[in-house]
């Protein structure tokens, strides 16, 4: 029989050595692992690499805090601890409360929701949204990376075979409206259709920031930074009349081939509906 | 590569020796003989399979055995012990929310956890807590009724 090489590191040093040594993969909650490699009632899983489990290293890898740089968010915070935490952005606690059904947000974390990149993945998308970065480390040292230039394609990611991630930053932002929305078949376990978030910044009537991302459609969560700077700058009152530009400009960042049109016009729809409200001067706040 | 797992199973201390990847809900069942622990679709849909894990609720199916280390798990064969257990139980039993049975262990343990947090419910909240939970006999109305009833007659047990 072969042998199943499962390692169960005591810290995050020791974990490293064994992610240098033996290439082990992570497991953190097993929320992805132990179900793609079910085997059948009785029966262990088998991975065809080796593993260590990681998730008793919560000590070192699962606290949320607000540090000079911004939101850390350690890699084994359970969706059900980001949820509940208030120094989270509302775009990545609102996606965190929405994941799965209450055993799934207790089991789940955020390091294997990016570490996976599945493009139905809930965390990724509002993260990008915030230019939130990874924190990445290896025995060699540390790197810290965009998201969004992290996860590279579905289920591909930059971590080198070396590295474990920590740790999620998300730079302070400064925001007055935020939104965000989910599209899912059922209450609990529904899996991403949509989902959608984004931000306004308004200051004395002008818009200081605007962002929007989109996720579950398509390989990648989409971000346009060309279209975001159509509505950046402009005074409230002249929002209305730069919408339909910058749903063009959105509408072509989302692929045909990812997306239906029935579902590039929902996001269109949900887009133009908390735009028209911030500019109607809706109250600064988390909108649905 | 066997490894040493040590855990608190229903209040008592216990050790696994063996494949630390071995999914929790086969070794609950088939090492310690808790059968209430049971298994309906193994991908952590369901909630056949919950335990309460640190106080937490968890699908056992989707977790390897050496994941627990050093944690509490409760079972329905532990909560069940429990005046809160027997208070939740009589509540299913009187209220008819048991057909098959299956789902209820499961049941249980979710309303458990609820009431603790959350010693008076309203009927949404019963819903939402309960939502992982699959059931496909009873149509869940009796389950959320019983569980009113049990928030209602344990009164005391769920704010102490
Ligand atoms: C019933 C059910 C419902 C679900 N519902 C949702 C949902 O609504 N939304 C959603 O987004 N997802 C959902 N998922 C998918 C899954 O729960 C999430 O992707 C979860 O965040 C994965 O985290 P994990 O720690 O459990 O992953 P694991 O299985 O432990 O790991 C997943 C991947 O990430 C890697 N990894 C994990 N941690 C690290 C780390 N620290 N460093 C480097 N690599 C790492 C692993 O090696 C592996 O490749 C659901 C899954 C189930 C079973
Ligand atoms: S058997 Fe574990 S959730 Fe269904
Ligand atoms: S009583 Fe049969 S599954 Fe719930």
């Amino acid at each position: 029989m072969d042998e199943v090489k499962c390692f169960i590191p005591k810290s995050l040093d020791e974990a490293l050595r064994i992610r240098k040594e033996f290439h082990a993969k992570p497991l953190a909650g097993g929320s992805d692992l132990m179900v793609s490699y079910y085997k059948g009632i009785g029966i262990a899983p088998v991975f065809p690499f080796p593993v260590m489990i990681i998730s008793n290293l919560s000590d070192e890898l699962g606290t949320i805090r607000k540090e000079d740089d911004g939101v850390h968010i350690g890699a084994l915070s359970t969706p059900n601890e980001i949820a509940s935490s208030m120094v989270v952005p509302y775009p990545v606690r609102k996606a965190a409360s929405l994941m799965g059904a209450p055993s799934l947000r207790n089991t789940a974390t955020i390091g294997g929701n990016i570490g996976n990149a599945s493009p139905k993945g809930d965390l990724p998308q509002p993260l990008i949204l915030l230019d939130a970065e990874v924190v990445l480390r290896s025995v060699d040292g540390e790197r810290r990376m965009k998201v969004d230039d992290f996860i590279l394609g579905s289920k591909k990611t930059a971590l080198a075979d070396d590295e474990i991630i920590t740790g999620i930053v998300i730079p302070e932002v400064k925001a007055t409206h935020y939104f965000y929305h989910k599209i899912g078949m059922r209450r609990a376990n529904a899996i991403s259709k949509l989902s959608l978030s984004a931000l306004f910044d308004v200051e004395d009537g002008v818009v200081v920031d605007f962002r929007a991302s989109s996720g579950a459609a398509g390989p990648k969560v989409r971000r346009s930074r060309d279209a975001e700077e159509i509505l950046i700058g402009l005074k409230l009152d002249e929002v209305s009349g730069k919408t339909g530009e910058f749903l063009s400009a959105w509408n072509s960042i989302l692929s045909p081939h990812a997306m239906p049109e029935y579902r590039r016009a929902s996001t269109r729809r949900m887009l133009l509906g908390f735009i028209e409200e911030v500019a109607s001067g809706a109250l600064p706040g988390n909108y649905e | 590569m066997d490894a040493e797992i040590r855990f608190t199973l229903n209040g008592k201390s216990v050790i696994f020796i063996g494949n630390p990847l071995r999914r929790l809900v086969d070794v609950l069942r088939e090492d310690f003989g808790m059968l209430g622990v049971k298994e309906g679709c193994g991908e952590g849909e369901c909630g056949a399979c919950s335990v309460i894990k640190d106080g937490k609720l968890v699908t056992s199916c989707i977790i390897p055995v050496g994941s627990v280390d050093g944690s509490e798990i409760m079972t329905i064969e532990g909560l069940r012990e429990k005046e809160e257990g027997k208070c939740l139980i009589d509540a299913f039993a009187d209220g008819g929310a048991v057909q098959c049975g299956f789902c209820i262990p499961g049941m249980v343990l979710a309303s458990y956890v609820l009431l603790r947090s959350n010693p008076h419910p309203t009927e949404d909240e019963i819903r939402l807590a309960i939502s992982g939970n699959i059931c496909r006999c009873t149509g869940y109305d009796l389950i959320v009724e019983s569980i009113m009833l049990a928030a209602k007659r344990g009164e005391e047990l769920w704010t102490k």
